[in-house]
């Protein structure tokens, strides 16, 4: 049987007129990957933030185990590891000394501690860079520093908030893997990212947030289905008369046809075949065609179906 | 005490950059003490002299043999022009020259244009030798006025003139003053200006690195009490202050030649009292989370400035109204104040030493009150305690 982790209820936080979260709700099971997905200002890390008792919130409560959140809450907060945005390490420790350090204000045992930290290190395979100072490390190397100090302690309830901003491919995969095999290991996880391949890659269950609401919830399969659109063919045309494009238009579960830079853009909604149906309109009129493919729907066409705007301001 | 074992490897780190300061202030101190220490001992002086005999007979002889005995002889080619160069350089502090017939004019009593001389104006050697000159004749006329003839009266003169007389250098005693001298209290002077630039370069440094944004978010995080990390930071900031002035306080002594007592003890008190100031200037500004190189800048600008102001490097005596008016409102000023009146470079006053230590307490007592408001204002914004309350409420 599934038990609650997290709950939020109506959760308000205010920065004078501004509303960061408005109303929030959310509930999350044991051993889930959660996403918490949003665009830069949805109010991912103000939820974090209330959540870790870091930011005061105007109304709502937060149970965390069943237990009632709070800043004095140190029992909720011992199984609790956070990785956050920035990296948050000492530049005058080594690596086995900020590990050592995160880990120690959890773990009092001298002996369980050492054995844990070996294990974050080898976990996060900085084997080799135990004696380095932050500074010497890439930003790769960095951020596994800041996720082994996160999770030393062996925590129950792991919070990531963007652990992967301005990382090189090769350690950003890593590092998903290592979320992946935490939350195998037993650990429930909560993950923000404006980066919608990260969340759609490891998360079992995705909340979407804009401006502070909660505008979506389910796996994505379930906020796939959400959305009218559930194929998007694009047909590289060099001319096309107006007349043929409404022809394309009026065909069955098309309910979006676009001509733009010479490409053709159709939005299907559900049916079989539309693909074919299209080339044939286009082979009747003898219109000559380059590349042509399709595209299941995204995390980001649920998003701009939802709230009218593309996820992220700019590609990253 | 996780945070307080990470809190002194940092200042490990920040260490060396501080004992520059420790090293500078206790070279300069001991080679300063060492200078004094040998002024207090008495030594004869002997001179570089040259002697130029036109005389040349035995008596003459035994006077340039004499000469060299309690003073340097110096060669040098008899030309006027570069015994007087020899004196421009300072290669040469007295020439001599024995006048031809020198032996007759002594055996015949007569003291009167015996030397020619080449000197300085108005310098200790010309004094010095001239006297002793004076001296040496005076006693072989006497001796040959004896009826000696003149070996005897050279070596009854020379025996006479040879006896030393002991001397002791004494402390002057100005109302139970003997252990803090004035070279002691210059030690005392200068120390604000090292507990300034060590206190807040490493202090200050270590508790901003602490209370990173970043990090203090990911502390507060864990399961360790606000209280028991303050406690920790508060601790290790106590224990390193404290070791600073504990080294300065050894130093001193060893440099005094013996443990404080007597008047010393203000000293002692004073600048334990101005460590504490600096430990809490050291707060009150990292309590605005500076860059590393603002936080250069402020221990420079207050180190330099608190010294040029207040009568560390500058006595207070030479500075004028408008400036120590304005030292009034730095804690340096009383310190100075108070360590004047110990070493009775102002009358010593014990009441008005008390109210100095006053002062300063207040200026402690200010920069905490000031901590606090920062820290209110500026975390304020941070305060889960009223929104658990709000939460209640609503």
């Amino acid at each position: 049987m599934e038990n609650t982790v997290v709950r939020i209820k109506d959760l308000v936080k205010r920065y004078g007129d501004l509303i960061a979260l408005d109303h929030f709700e959310l509930e999350i099971k044991d051993g889930e990957i959660f996403g918490l997905l949003g665009p830069n200002g949805s109010g991912k890390t103000t939820t974090i933030n209330c959540l870790l008792s870091l930011l005061s919130f105007d109304k709502g409560d937060i149970e965390i185990f069943g237990k009632k959140m709070t800043p004095v809450s140190y029992d909720i907060k011992k199984e609790i590891g956070v990785i956050m945005q920035n990296v948050a390490v000492f530049d005058e420790l080594t690596v086995y000394e900020n590990i050592d350090y995160f880990c120690g204000l959890y773990i009092s045992d001298k002996a369980k501690r050492r054995q844990y930290v070996e294990e974050a290190i080898k976990f996060v395979g900085l084997e080799d860079f135990r004696k380095f100072y932050p500074k010497k490390l890439s930003g790769g190397l960095l951020r596994r520093l800041n996720i082994a100090c996160g999770i030393a302690h062996k925590p129950k309830l792991i919070i990531l908030d963007e652990p992967t901003v301005a990382v090189d491919p090769q350690s950003r995969n890593r590092i998903l893997e290592g979320i992946q095999e935490l939350n195998r290991n037993g650990a429930t996880v909560i993950y923000t990212s404006h980066y919608m391949e990260e969340v759609e890659q490891i998360c079992t269950r995705i909340a979407i947030m804009d401006k502070g609401r909660k505008v979506a919830e389910g796996t994505k399969d379930e906020l796939k289905r959400m959305i009218k659109n559930t194929e998007t063919i694009t047909i590289e045309i060099l001319e096309l008369p107006g007349k043929v494009l409404g022809e394309v238009a009026g065909l069955p579960h098309i309910y979006d046809a676009d001509y733009v830079d010479g490409r053709l853009v159709l939005s299907c909604s559900g049916g079989k075949h539309n693909l074919t149906r299209v080339l044939d309109v286009l082979h009747k009129h003898e219109l000559g065609f380059g590349r042509v493919y399709t595209e299941l729907p995204t995390l980001n066409d649920v998003f701009l179906e939802i709230t009218g705007k593309a996820l992220r301001d700019k590609e990253d | 005490m996780q945070v307080f074992k990470a809190m002194f490897k940092i200042v490990k780190k920040r260490l060396p950059s501080a004992m520059v300061y420790i090293i500078v202030f206790v070279t300069i101190s001991v080679l300063v003490t060492n200078a004094s220490s040998k002024d207090n001992q008495f030594k004869a002086s002997r001179m570089e002299i040259s002697v130029f005999d036109h005389d040349d007979t035995p008596e003459s002889r035994a006077l340039t043999e004499y000469l060299g005995k309690n003073n340097d002889i110096v060669e040098i080619e008899d030309d006027k022009d570069k015994i007087i160069d020899a004196l421009y350089y300072k290669k040469l502090n007295y020439a001599l020259i024995i006048n031809e017939g020198y032996a007759e004019k002594l055996k015949a009593g007569e003291t009167a244009d015996l030397f020619g001389n080449y000197h300085l104006d108005e310098c200790f050697s010309t004094v010095y030798i001239g006297q002793f000159l004076n001296e040496y004749t005076s006693s072989i006329k006497a001796y040959l006025a004896m009826g000696k003839t003149s070996d005897e009266a050279i070596a009854l003169a020379e025996e006479a003139l040879s006896v030393q007389t002991e001397v002791n250098m004494l402390r002057v005693d100005k109302g139970g003053n003997s252990h803090y001298s004035v070279d002691f209290a210059g030690y005392f002077q200068y120390m604000p200006y090292v507990l300034i630039s060590v206190i807040l370069a490493v202090v200050c440094q270590v508790l901003v690195t602490m209370n990173k944004k970043d990090i203090r978010y990911r502390t507060n995080c864990s399961c360790i009490k606000n209280s028991k990390y303050t406690a920790q930071l508060f601790i290790g900031s106590g224990l390193f202050v404290l070791a600073v002035w504990l080294l300065l306080i050894a130093v001193g002594a060893v440099l005094n030649e013996e443990m404080y007592t007597g008047r010393a003890w203000y000293a002692v008190l004073n600048s334990l009292i101005f460590s504490v100031i600096v430990a809490a200037m050291a707060v009150f500004i990292a309590s605005f989370d500076p860059k590393d190189n603002v936080l250069s800048l402020i221990t420079q600008i207050t180190g330099l400035g608190m010294s040029f102001f207040c009568g560390i490097f500058i006595p207070m005596d030479v500075l004028s109204d408008g400036v120590l008016s304005v030292a009034r409102f730095m804690p340096a000023y009383w310190y100075i104040r108070a360590n004047n009146m110990i070493a009775d470079i102002e009358a010593f006053d014990k009441d008005k030493i008390f109210q100095c230590y006053a002062m300063q307490l207040a200026f402690i007592a200010a920069f905490v009150t000031l901590t606090l408001l920062v820290r209110r204002i500026r975390y304020s914004g941070a305060s889960i305690g009223t929104a658990v309350k709000k939460a209640a409420v609503s």
